[in-house]
């Protein structure tokens, strides 16, 4: 399979209005690459240069070694799977697996087990002969995966594939992709919005803001060591708090706190709701606050909490019995008040 | 990737350069001849000219009106209930575009005629006789022909902007305690300016130049028959061209008029109802109503032609309500007039040749305009679409025009020789935009992410447009050419015209001339109307089968 290799890719279709900007990437052989972020980063502009259905402006393609900047999309093999599954309607299932695999060269026996297998690897084996407009949403972005999956492809492209789905097809379909990518070590790129789905498939991701690159690495860095407040926010929910950053410490209302991550130039804390935690007054680092609301959500508990840091979201799992009002002691996890600018 | 830009380009400007020569030019030779102020000023003094420039504009009116409120009933009756046959109600509306009018016109006077079957009627009844065809009685009969003729465009029009309404616009309204009546003042018919604009103005421009129709009723006080009659003294007197040269302008007035009316047309409903018709079901008595609704507009329309085959069938048919005596000799004194056969093949071959034409330049110049996107596209758009703004009458004269001002275009086209390019490309010309419509439609009915697929699976431009594009867009192709082939067979002012030997004459002017015989000719020209329609027929019919149960697709024009 395939590395991908993009390098200093820009892109505006209005002139001064960049929707890439000299963005580089690198994309190891097999590996299950996200791109994520809000509509409007230019991240399905990426995907599409990627597949030669946009022209980038400047800046190189790089499959496995090769140039493939200004190769027109037919001879890219970089199979994309289109956010509203563009199958044609005119051919049957079957067919429209077969278009790509024939257009490879394969037909007969050949064909036919390969368009079967495709078939099978999504759990449509008995779907051939159907017409596209008789299946179902979900049967439709199934066949999509298969025509995408059947060629090949050095690099497989997938945008929102998902976004069209039901929430529980949703989460069967996220198994279905990472297991079938995984089982082929198929080099893939993920378009989404939907950062549930980034942080549980990717083997690392990218997100995407204003057409550059935000921050890159692996979900968990991502979430745990976001690069600034808007991967912070992007990821998840995160507060910020205000005071001032003295000597790898923030000095606030409420106490010092240690500060992890580079603190030069550093202005607020973050830290997200899950990492605060209820303490007795006795805890290292406990300072005081109140409850002023709290939404119960079964498995776990959101409250919001006043401090003379301020305002603070906090994620308890297995919630204790609280109400509005309670005087209550808050602590960090150690390691996880980052420092930001 | 350069290469194949360059090709698009270079087709493109090919295109630009045949509707330059072939529309712009002959219509600047019109305008070049007709451009004297004297002669313009003339035309005003002339109390004949201006009554026929009047005269027309009302024709233009009354049958646009007529036309409106039949295709709005019928279309929101389509559009609103479901009712047995359906598709097949709305096919029948397509009737009257293969039925020439001006063929209709002759079967009109044997209903109405003095002697005629309501005349017949009415002294049976003990009532005295109205001479339904004399005076004011001509002008209303022209204006019913062709408003039988021209409904379908603007119901075409309508039933497709209909079509276009997201269902859940009108919901939306209703969940807003809006009124039926209120949802479709209030959001129906603002959303279908786009349907009036398109359907109406075509209706108006149309209507306002028809030559065949009066010139078949003998109305000859308005302005196209005038131009035509003047024909026969272009030698010596250039009025004609300058009475184009009005046509012209008030053609593009009312154009603009319209567009001024309408406006733009609303913002495209991005969302297309995906949720399948809203139609209503009716009861089980209530719903023969709107079938009997387009049974009877289709009655209607072709009535006429009806009438003719009645006349094309009998000896005697004078003061009585039906037929007295049945014959085939009309048919055999029709094919064995020396001008029948011959003007059979001609359109024929006129019309074929110009329906290949039509299709080759429409259909590349909706993947330039819809798909390929090139610069200057827009140039070409207005280009295409410009001959359904100009009358037939104005093209035909400048071709006219054109092959006695140059030198080359007497050498390609020559006339006296032989007319078939002449012909075949003003009927292509001016059928283009039928083609360009019909294919664009489909293309912009279909998603480009499909050809992109093609393209992300390894399919070449040309691969992909022949392996996804053209099969998906395969009805709307096909109706486009039909559209050429058949309004091509049935053209009347570059037929008229342009044709001036006895040989070449396509079926419409022998339809004329046999016409104008005195004696049995009124009834061989009516067998010979009867050949046309049916041959037409069975063009029309063989298209439908080609196309099998996809015949409803038609309806996506």
């Amino acid at each position: 399979m395939a590395s991908v290799f993009l390098d200093k890719i820009c892109k505006s279709f209005v002139p001064g209005k960049p929707v890439l900007r000299e963005l580089s990437l690198e994309v190891a052989p097999g590996e299950l690459f996200f791109l994520l972020g809000p509509s409007g980063c230019g991240k399905s502009t990426l995907l599409r240069i990627l597949a030669g259905l946009e022209k980038q402006d400047s800046g190189k393609i790089i499959f496995d070694g090769v140039e493939i900047s200004s190769l027109p999309p037919e001879k890219r093999q970089a199979a994309m799977m289109f956010q509203n599954y563009a199958l044609w309607p005119h051919l049957s299932v079957f067919e429209n697996i077969a278009f790509g695999l024939k257009i490879m060269g394969v037909s007969g026996k050949k064909l036919k087990a390969e368009v079967e297998s495709a078939l099978e690897a999504v759990q449509l084996a008995d779907c051939a002969g159907r017409r596209v407009p008789s299946l179902s949403g979900g049967q439709q972005q199934r066949v999509a995966l298969a025509r995408a999956l059947a060629v090949r492809p050095a690099v497989l492209l997938l945008d929102e594939p998902l976004s069209n789905l039901d929430a529980r097809l949703r989460d069967t379909m996220r198994g279905e992709i990472v297991r079938i990518c995984r089982e082929r070590n198929q080099t893939a790129i993920y378009v989404t919005h939907d950062r549930q789905e980034a942080l549980s498939m990717a083997d690392r991701m990218a997100v995407l803001k204003d057409g550059a690159i935000s921050q890159l690495g692996t979900p968990r860095e991502l979430y745990d060591r976001p690069a600034n407040r808007f991967c912070g926010s992007f990821l998840g929910d995160i507060n910020f708090i205000d005071g001032k950053v003295d000597g790898g410490k923030l000095v606030t209302p409420s106490g010092e706190f240690v500060l992890a991550g580079d603190c030069a130039g550093a202005a607020v804390g973050a830290i997200r709701p899950e990492r605060i935690k209820f303490v007795t007054p006795e805890h290292p680092g406990a300072f005081a606050a109140e409850i002023v609301s709290g939404t119960f959500l079964g498995d776990c508990a959101q409250w919001v909490c006043r401090s003379e840091a301020g305002i603070l979201n906090v994620k308890e799992s297995a919630p204790g019995e609280r109400k509005t009002g309670d005087r209550v002691y808050l602590a960090f996890d150690d390691g996880f008040l980052l420092a930001m600018k | 990737m350069i290469f194949r830009r360059m090709m698009q380009y270079l087709l493109m400007l090919i295109l630009v350069l045949f509707l330059l020569v072939f529309l712009i030019l002959p219509l600047f030779t019109v305008i070049g001849e007709g451009c004297d102020w004297n002669l313009l000023m003339e035309v005003f003094r002339t109390p004949v000219y201006r009554e026929g420039l009047l005269n027309s504009l009302a024709i233009a009116l009354v049958t646009t009106m007529m036309v409106a409120i039949l295709s709005l009933i019928l279309a929101v009756i389509y559009d609103r209930y479901d009712f047995p046959g359906k598709e097949y109600c709305s096919l029948l509306m397509l009737l009257p575009m293969i039925l020439p009018p001006f063929v209709g016109a002759l079967g009109f006077q044997q209903i109405l005629g003095y002697y005629g079957v309501v005349n017949t009627i009415l002294t049976e009844c003990g009532l005295p006789r109205v001479d339904f065809l004399g005076g004011e009685g001509k002008f209303w009969s022209v204006c019913v022909i062709e408003a039988l003729h021209l409904y379908p465009v603007f119901y075409l029009n309508l039933i497709t902007a209909l079509g276009n309404i997201d269902p859940t616009l009108t919901d939306a309204a209703a969940n807003l305690g809006a009124s039926k009546l209120q949802r479709f003042i209030r959001i129906k018919l603002p959303l279908l300016k786009s349907g009036f604009l398109a359907g109406g103005s075509i209706v108006l421009v149309w209507s306002f130049t028809e030559l065949g129709t009066p010139l078949m009723f003998g109305y000859n006080r308005v302005t196209p028959v005038q131009v035509f009659n003047g024909l026969m003294e272009l030698e010596n007197n250039p009025l004609p061209y300058s009475l184009v040269v009005v046509m012209l302008t008030v053609s593009a007035l009312i154009y603009l008029l319209m567009r001024k009316i309408f406006g733009t047309p609303a913002g495209g409903a991005a969302v297309k109802g995906s949720m399948g018709s809203r139609a209503k079901k009716l009861g089980s008595w209530q719903k023969m109503l709107p079938v009997a609704a387009f049974l009877l507009v289709a009655l209607l329309s072709v009535l006429p032609h009806l009438a003719l085959v009645g006349v094309a069938f009998s000896r005697r048919w004078y003061n009585t309500v039906l037929p007295e005596v049945f014959t085939l000799s009309n048919f055999e004194n029709a094919l064995s007039n020396p001008l029948v056969v011959p003007s059979i093949v001609n359109s024929l071959r006129y019309s074929a040749l110009a329906m290949v034409i039509a299709v080759v330049c429409g259909t590349l110049t909706a993947l330039i305009t819809s798909r390929w996107r090139l610069r200057g596209a827009w140039a070409l758009d207005l280009l295409s679409m410009l001959p359904l703004a100009i009358p037939g009458l104005v093209i035909a004269f400048g071709f006219l025009g054109m092959t006695s001002s140059y030198a080359w275009a007497r050498a390609i086209f020559n006339p006296v020789d032989n007319p078939l390019w002449l012909l075949a490309i003003a009927y292509a010309v001016r059928r283009i935009p039928y083609v360009v419509r019909a294919v664009a439609s489909g293309l912009e009915q279909t998603p480009e992410e499909l050809e992109h697929a093609a393209r992300n699976f390894g399919a070449g431009p040309v691969k992909t447009l022949t392996s996804i594009t053209f099969p998906l867009i395969g009805a709307n192709l096909l109706v486009g050419g039909l559209f050429a082939f058949s309004f091509s067979m049935l053209e009347v002012s570059d037929s008229l015209i342009l044709a001036q030997k006895s040989i070449f004459f396509p079926i419409t002017k022998a339809l004329l001339e046999l016409s104008q015989i005195l004696g049995a000719g009124p009834s061989s020209a009516s067998a010979f109307g009867v050949w046309a329609m049916a041959f037409l027929a069975l063009t029309m019919a063989s298209a439908g089968i080609l196309l099998g149960r996809k015949i409803g697709a038609i309806f996506k024009f």
